[in-house]
């Protein structure tokens, strides 16, 4: 009897211990094993460009005159060479490291909270509204995007906060036809008609009914929006507009060690390996959590 | 269907005019005028400079003056390279960059279609397996990081190929920017491509067409591309756009006198006219592309209504 009675408080214990989507979705991401190295590698690549400067015995900005141009060497403490000013190549890297990442994140930020509130607005309310502001994207998508910013960071100036607001800005349009698209399925469902019914208002709806819902799609789509802003970034720094000396993203270094190349290989070599890394472990990981989160749909 | 080309011309008139304004309006209000100098110019040139270029003016009659100009091919002179105007500067870089732009589209349409193709009819061999791995190193290593190795690699350690130069457009001087420029396009299609291809490749009608007898080298060449070629018409705007800006790279490395260096020369320097030259040459290019892209969904998918 006694025993009966521990069966069966085990079976209900396990009965409601349910496993929730994102548990689940948790579980399939740890089965992937490219997703769970890129995720340890970009931990690593985020973690050392944070703190890794300050263990380093040289600073970003530190000029050398005395040792320009040195090959890689663990003798000098110059462990991935100089560059034409005698600064140390790693603390660069590093400090780069941070830039970049951080422009990635805040300009993804950026672009998904434009891109969020537009495209649901535009999905929830419908009609000529709709029309309106999907024509307004048409017209923005057939644009060159990075003539575009090139036309912002021109017009206001090459100003680091102002370059994530102005890719930010430029990258919310996939993202609000894709929550535009879902939000136009989910307004059909009961709950969000039921909420109507209760007489909620319709900001409120958006709010709480229907962003919560679209958390996956945002997710995967912010995972992989991080590299392409990266490179955006590099891509305008490269050109000499972006990030101006003496701060440093990976596409400054790039840029300049793409004009000593012929005498000094580490300056290109190194910092275009660092964002290689990142840019394919963020991939990676934006393939695993998409099979994980929505296996069907993709 | 010529009704359908109209009504895309009609939304695409008004859609060019937006960008156009744009350009201008952006180009206006930006601190810092072409004519602003270290050193102030005794006020009377500045005026007769300001009315040569209309700066006088105000904004909006600006504006009108440029759509006239416009409108019979003029760009107005450029205000940096003084005995140049916009369109001289446009026409003598557009051979430059529609040659790279053009061989590269069809280099990567080529390419990535075919090794995507094959990709899928042999899914999961080492042949599968090759391809996806270089066309994951074509999206992982951006065109500003690809470009230099392969000058470095092929131009300098090889010695095969000319590092730069435009060099009257000799073949042997064009295949790394090619290359350096449709491999990221090469990579992203063939891996739409491998995609379709597989969905296509277990659907009905080729289950059909297979158990008529068909040699399966038929079946893909008349049933398979054409109904996976789809998603890659599709992609058709984006890669050009993807190919416009990576030009403007493309051609600054390997030292090209296209339209993208003069692009990023003119940005630097404020030169409204020739950046809103390049711009709306740019923007109306992209709007004619996604018309033919609709064209032709049309023509290849009977289920498109227009």
């Amino acid at each position: 009897m006694n025993k009966q009675g521990n069966i069966e408080t085990i079976e209900l214990s396990k009965t409601i211990k349910g496993r929730s989507l994102w548990v689940d979705a948790r579980r399939r991401l740890f089965l992937n094993k490219a997703a769970v190295i890129s995720l340890i590698t970009l931990v690593i690549i985020a973690t050392v460009s944070i703190f890794g400067p300050f263990f380093l015995q040289y600073n970003f900005s530190d000029t050398d005159w005395g040792s320009i141009y040195q090959p890689p060497s663990f003798k000098t403490g110059h462990y991935f060479g100089t560059d034409g000013n005698g600064r140390d190549l790693l603390v660069r890297i590093l400090h780069g490291g941070r830039l970049s990442l951080s422009i990635g994140l805040i300009a993804t930020f950026v672009s998904v909270f434009i891109g969020v509130i537009y495209g649901t607005i535009a999905g929830f309310f419908g009609g000529k509204l709709d029309i309106f502001m999907m024509r307004i994207v048409e017209i923005l998508y057939a644009m060159p995007y990075l003539i575009f910013v090139i036309i912002l960071m021109v017009v206001f100036g090459r100003n680091i906060y102002f370059l994530f607001i102005a890719i930010g800005a430029v990258e919310w349009l996939t993202m609000a036809r894709i929550v535009r698209g879902q939000t136009i399925s989910l307004k059909e469902k009961e709950f969000i008609e039921t909420s109507k019914a209760l007489g909620q208002s319709n900001s409120l709806i958006i709010i709480k009914h229907i962003i919560p819902n679209l958390a996956g799609p945002i997710i995967v789509y912010i995972t992989l929006m991080v590299p392409s802003v990266i490179i955006l970034e590099s891509f305008l720094s490269f050109l000499g507009l972006g990030v101006q000396e003496p701060l440093t993203s990976w596409g400054v270094l790039i840029s300049e060690g793409s004009r000593e190349m012929e005498t000094a290989w580490w300056l290109l070599i190194f910092p275009g390996s660092f964002m290689v890394i990142t840019l394919a472990s963020l991939n990676f990981i934006g393939d695993g959590l998409r099979d994980a989160i929505d296996p069907k749909e993709y | 269907m010529i009704k359908f080309i109209i009504k895309r011309l009609i939304i695409a008139i008004p859609t060019l005019l937006i960008i156009i304004a744009f350009g201008f309006i952006m180009m206006r209000i930006a601190p810092g005028g072409p004519f602003t100098n270290e050193r102030a110019l005794p006020p009377e040139i500045e005026r007769n400079i300001q009315e040569a270029y209309n700066l006088n003016k105000p904004i909006y009659e600006q504006f009108f003056i440029y759509i006239k100009n416009l409108s019979v091919g003029d760009f107005g002179p450029s205000f940096k390279y003084k005995d140049f105007t916009v369109k001289e500067l446009i026409v003598s870089g557009l051979p430059v960059s529609a040659t790279l732009g053009l061989s590269s589209i069809v280099v990567s349409l080529f390419l990535g279609s075919i090794l995507g193709i094959i990709a899928a009819i042999r899914k999961n061999t080492y042949f599968d397996y090759t391809i996806m791995g270089i066309s994951l190193v074509g999206i992982c290593v951006p065109s500003f990081v690809m470009a230099p190795l392969l000058s470095l690699f092929f131009g300098l350690y090889l010695g095969l190929l000319p590092t730069s130069g435009w060099n009257g457009g000799n073949i042997l001087n064009l295949i790394l920017p090619i290359i350096a420029l449709s491999l990221p396009q090469i990579a992203v299609i063939s891996r739409m491509m491998r995609a379709s291809t597989i969905e296509v490749l277990n659907s009905n009608f080729i289950r059909t067409a297979k158990s008529k007898g068909l040699k399966s080298s038929y079946i893909v060449r008349k049933h398979v591309i054409r109904a996976s070629i789809l998603p890659i018409i599709e992609y058709l705007a984006p890669a050009s756009a993807g190919l416009m800006t990576g030009s403007i790279i493309v051609e600054q490395i390997f030292g090209l006198p296209g339209i993208g260096r003069y692009f990023v020369v003119g940005a630097l320097q404020r030169d409204y006219t020739l950046v809103s030259g390049v711009m709306i040459l740019y923007a109306s290019l992209l709007i004619i592309l996604i018309l033919i892209t609709d064209i032709l969904r049309a023509y290849l998918d009977p289920r498109v209504k227009i």
